[in-house]
């Protein structure tokens, strides 16, 4: 998936979290611009300090060493993130799991507190799947703080976020192809007020089923869209936590790397709102126009109401 | 069955000693990679060379083959080693040891021209500890020295019917 | 053979079937099994030291339970980045009860940082004016001061004679007279004042000081220190519009526009630059370790990349120290930039026998020290866990047709990692450290007068720079003696 910049976008690049984070942004002041910018990205820094398990002092590191019974008070964006995993791996049925199979379930949030206990040893967390998402979002909140609202945000092309569109009509431009064969375009997008989470592997890689933990062969692609909720700070009718929508996608389009077609398809019918495609491998056949599967749609009237499935 | 050969008491002692040695040797790797945080043979098997190269690393590449080859080589050592300590079932013991150090040598045999990375004291051509190790399990297996000074010579003692009459 | 007849002699009954197993047999059969025995005690042993080693490696946490603590009244004075990191840090620390949050940018860090405190279940009031906020919140007894550099005197002398003890941000003051007044105030109230050197009480720097530097004495006779902070071109901090402070707050502050609010680093009158604002942190390091404080300083330094309307101090510094050490003189090299992050920040302590390399981060450079192939062996502080056992050089990648020679030029000297990580926030140790003192628990770990001795010596740089001269340092000078 590319993206093309809309004439007079000026866009900032910054590297974090293992990625290079972009702002895209239409503003008069172009100082002011890359001002807002690095405020953003600043942000970045921030967030891989608390989140990332391979700094001995972060949140989720001090997380990933607690005993049976031990508790560990954490930010209150790890701990927006962590709800937000928890709820995706409900709606899911366990095909995003940011404990990878070893006990998501037995942390205990307090959200008042901003606490997480641990009621058994062994869980092991790697907020990979959600953390750039994640801070695509807040990058999004700092940019409008600013003032700038016609921008997109993206972190590594994976996660992509769209503000307002470029004055000259529709959304931002965004297009969907064959992470092998990306000259290829398999569908365009006008992206405005929208999230966009990719996933994609390169060929002889494996992704696990957290389910099962078995390697999941013969996907080769995702990508899973949904709107930005009006304001961040709403929470769905149905008590649901509140969206940071990025950070949403981020989670869906890993669990569609594993989810099966039947799954996906369920999941997009009872959540109006949200819009998935797939990118199925044909093997030595190459792909044809038939790999790639369409589920839901995006209703842009209001925020994505993830519902759990039954099963 | 009573015919192995015989060496004199003062050579059995000294192959006791060996065998007790070699089994501590392999009771401790044994011990060590199961209590170690995390160890694998994928390691070594991917950097076999030599003519067994393709076996070794499609080893490596699955991971159920590879989960097997590791349980089996990190109790298997262990059990060895502790049988050789104790001098029971000794030649099956020697045996199981002899299978072991012939697949490590395979798996990464000290050939002319063969550089490794794996970590490895010393200068060997051809022949390396490996190798010497097998070496000396022949003659532990050869020598039933689990029956001069070893539990085999408590089971053998209960187990066996016929007396034990040394051959003429 | 001799030993057949013997076993021959000595098992008569086997003829008969009788008895199948003699003492003879029973003892030689048991002969090994002691060696099994033996076995286990050595892994025992074994893993006795390597436990050892293993509980010296997490830094240990005071994790008091929340009922033992006795509750600490603490305020905020400057609620900006700095403010916001510390108070983050002391979330983790039971026992605080935020009362106030002072800073004159209300609608944009003052009212976040109150939104927050709210969150984490604190009812605070906000302030602008100082003043006005020790007035009304008498119940204060702590105020952790982060405003910019130039104000931290005027806060931290105010708060003291208000009777609160104070945690100041370094650097303690923009000018020496600052400073002084401050040692002089916290002397007079006897309240606390901690200096916010926080690798002063980073159990890992803490480590390599008690331990490794003064009790084994690993690296010898430290003669030369590097160091370094190098940081990438950053663009100037702005703001949101809609955020804009009134130009009168700005001036009744001390601003001359939003800019300079936002960027005082670079001001002279406000900062000292980034040798005053990187530098003092490891140069705190470098007399708490060499055991000294500096005799001389050279430095050279300019401005060589960033606009000179916008930036009124050095962006790159050099600056050597010479020490007289208890061992014998030493000389330190430092070095700050702010156009290449190239290795970051660190400090290598150079001795005759070892060196040691640490650094404030935990993911680069978070502490290795090297052995010399002529020191002798420190076998004895492995096995009391003060250092990791040598580290094995990591397996290299596989090359394209999977054969790799290992060769190399010459031997590495061994590298023992320093087996202390820590697990909490960077600042929090230090905050722990102030709130343990003013509950009587503790020492400060950088009391006021150890602050204005780092002062002096970062605060001479700008000045040797200036005067383009090998500038000397008196004992005199470290103290402050008497009343202003």
């Amino acid at each position: 998936m590319d993206g093309r910049r809309a004439h007079d976008a000026r866009r900032y690049s910054h590297e974090a979290m293992h990625t290079v984070f972009e702002v895209y942004a239409l503003h008069p002041d172009e100082r002011y611009a890359a001002q807002a910018a690095d405020a953003a990205f600043a942000l970045t820094q921030r967030l891989e300090r608390d989140l990332s398990r391979f700094i001995a002092n972060s949140d989720i590191s001090r997380i990933n060493r607690l005993e049976a019974g031990e508790a560990t008070r954490v930010g209150p964006d790890t701990l927006e993130c962590l709800v937000i995993a928890r709820h995706m791996f409900e709606v899911t049925g366990g095909a995003f799991d940011i404990s990878i199979g070893t006990g998501l379930s037995s942390l205990d949030l307090d959200e008042d507190a901003f606490v997480v206990r641990a009621t058994q040893p062994g869980v092991r967390l790697d907020l990979g799947g959600i953390g750039k998402g994640y801070a695509v979002d807040l990058m999004a909140d700092v940019l409008e703080e600013w003032g700038l609202h016609a921008a997109l945000v993206h972190g590594g092309f994976s996660s992509v976020l769209a503000l307002d569109g470029p004055e000259d009509g529709g959304g931002w431009p965004l297009t969907l192809s064959d992470p092998a064969a990306p000259a290829r375009v398999l569908a365009r997008l006008s992206a405005c007020q929208t999230s966009l989470g990719a996933s994609g592997l390169v060929k002889g890689d494996h992704i696990v089923d957290p389910r099962t933990g078995e390697p999941v062969r013969g996907r080769r692609a995702a990508w899973v869209a949904a709107p930005r909720p009006a304001t961040r700070g709403q929470a769905a009718a149905d008590g649901a936590p509140r969206l940071a929508v990025t950070a949403v996608t981020d989670a869906l389009t890993t669990a569609c790397m594993v989810m099966s077609v039947d799954e996906i398809a369920a999941l997009c019918a009872r959540s109006p709102g949200l819009e998935a495609w797939v990118l199925e491998d044909h093997g030595q056949d190459g792909p044809g126009e038939a790999g790639l599967r369409h589920f839901g749609g995006i209703d842009s009237d209001g925020p994505v109401a993830l519902q759990t499935g039954d099963a | 069955m009573m015919t192995e050969t015989r060496a004199s008491h003062w050579a059995m002692i000294g192959i006791t000693l060996m065998r007790v040695l070699v089994g501590w040797h392999f009771m401790y790797e044994g011990l060590a990679k199961l209590t170690a945080d995390s160890w694998s043979a994928a390691g070594f098997m991917k950097q076999s060379r030599g003519p067994f190269a393709g076996f070794f690393r499609w080893l490596a590449s699955d991971p159920t083959m590879l989960a097997y080859s590791d349980t089996i080589t990190m109790w298997g050592l262990t059990i060895v080693g502790a049988c050789l300590i104790l001098g029971l079932f000794t030649r099956l013991a020697s045996l199981g040891g002899i299978g072991f150090l012939l697949l490590f040598y395979l798996c990464n045999p000290p050939f002319i021209g063969y550089f490794y990375t794996i970590p490895s004291e010393g200068s060997y051509l051809i022949v390396n500890k490996n190798l010497v190790e097998l070496g000396a399990l022949i003659v532990i297996f050869a020598t039933g020295s689990g029956k001069f000074a070893g539990l085999d010579r408590i089971v053998h003692g209960l187990w066996v019917r016929k007396p034990r009459l040394a051959a003429a | 053979m001799a030993g057949e007849d013997g076993k021959d002699k000595a098992a008569p009954a086997a003829a008969e079937g009788q008895r199948k197993l003699d003492r003879r047999d029973v003892l030689m059969g048991l002969s090994t099994v002691p060696a099994l025995g033996l076995f286990g005690y050595a892994w025992r042993k074994q893993n006795q030291v390597k436990q050892a080693a293993a509980q010296a490696a997490v830094a240990p946490r005071e994790a008091a339970a929340a009922g033992d603590v006795k509750e600490v009244n603490v305020a905020l004075l400057g609620a900006g980045a700095q403010g916001q990191v510390l108070t983050e840090a002391m979330q983790r620390i039971p026992g605080l009860r935020f009362r106030a949050v002072c800073d004159i940018w209300t609608e944009y860090n003052q009212r976040r940082v109150v939104n927050t405190l709210k969150r984490y279940g604190h009812e605070v009031n906000g302030y602008v004016d100082y003043r006005e906020m020790l007035d009304k919140e008498p119940a204060i007894e702590a105020v952790i001061i982060a405003t910019p550099d130039f104000w931290h005197a005027e806060h931290a002398i105010a708060c003291l004679k208000a009777g609160k003890h104070v945690y100041c941000e370094k650097e303690m003051s923009n000018t020496l007279e600052g400073a002084r007044n401050m040692v002089l105030a916290a002397r007079e109230t006897g309240k606390l004042l901690q200096i916010g050197h926080q690798r002063r009480s980073n159990p890992r720097y803490i480590h390599c000081h008690d331990k490794l530097l003064r009790e084994a004495n690993l690296l010898g006779r430290i003669v030369t220190v590097n160091g370094q902070w190098n940081r990438a071109v950053a663009a100037d901090l702005g703001a949101p519009e809609r955020y804009a402070i009134p130009q009168a707050t700005l001036t009744q502050f001390g601003f001359k526009d939003m800019h300079q609010f936002r960027n005082w680093r670079w001001y002279k009158g406000l900062g000292g630059g980034p040798i005053v604002d990187l530098g003092s942190h490891q140069l705190d390091i470098y007399s708490w370790f060499l055991g000294s404080n500096p005799t001389h300083v050279t430095a050279s330094g300019g401005l060589l990349y960033h606009d000179p309307a916008t930036h009124e101090w050095y962006d790159t510094v050099m600056v050597i120290f010479d020490y007289m050490t208890p061992a014998g003189p030493a000389k330190a090299y430092y070095q700050t930039q702010t156009t290449n992050g190239s290795q970051g920040y660190f400090e290598t302590f150079m001795g005759d026998q070892g060196t040691l390399l640490i650094s404030e981060s935990e993911l680069n450079n978070p502490g290795s020290i090297y052995r010399d192939p002529n020191a002798p062996a420190w076998d004895a502080w492995i096995q009391k866990g003060y250092i990791s056992a040598p580290v094995v050089p990591e397996e290299k990648e596989e090359g394209a047709s999977g054969a790799i020679a290992d060769v190399r030029e010459s031997a590495a000297p061994d590298r023992h990692k320093v087996p202390i990580t820590l697990t909490d926030p960077y600042h929090q140790p230090h905050l722990q450290n102030f709130f343990d003192a003013v509950r009587g628990k503790a020492t400060l770990n950088c009391p006021a007068e150890v602050g204005y001795e780092s002062a002096v010596a970062v605060l001479k740089v700008n000045e040797a720079i200036e005067a383009n001269a090998r500038l000397a340092f008196r004992p005199e000078d470290f103290r402050v003696g008497g009343t202003a």
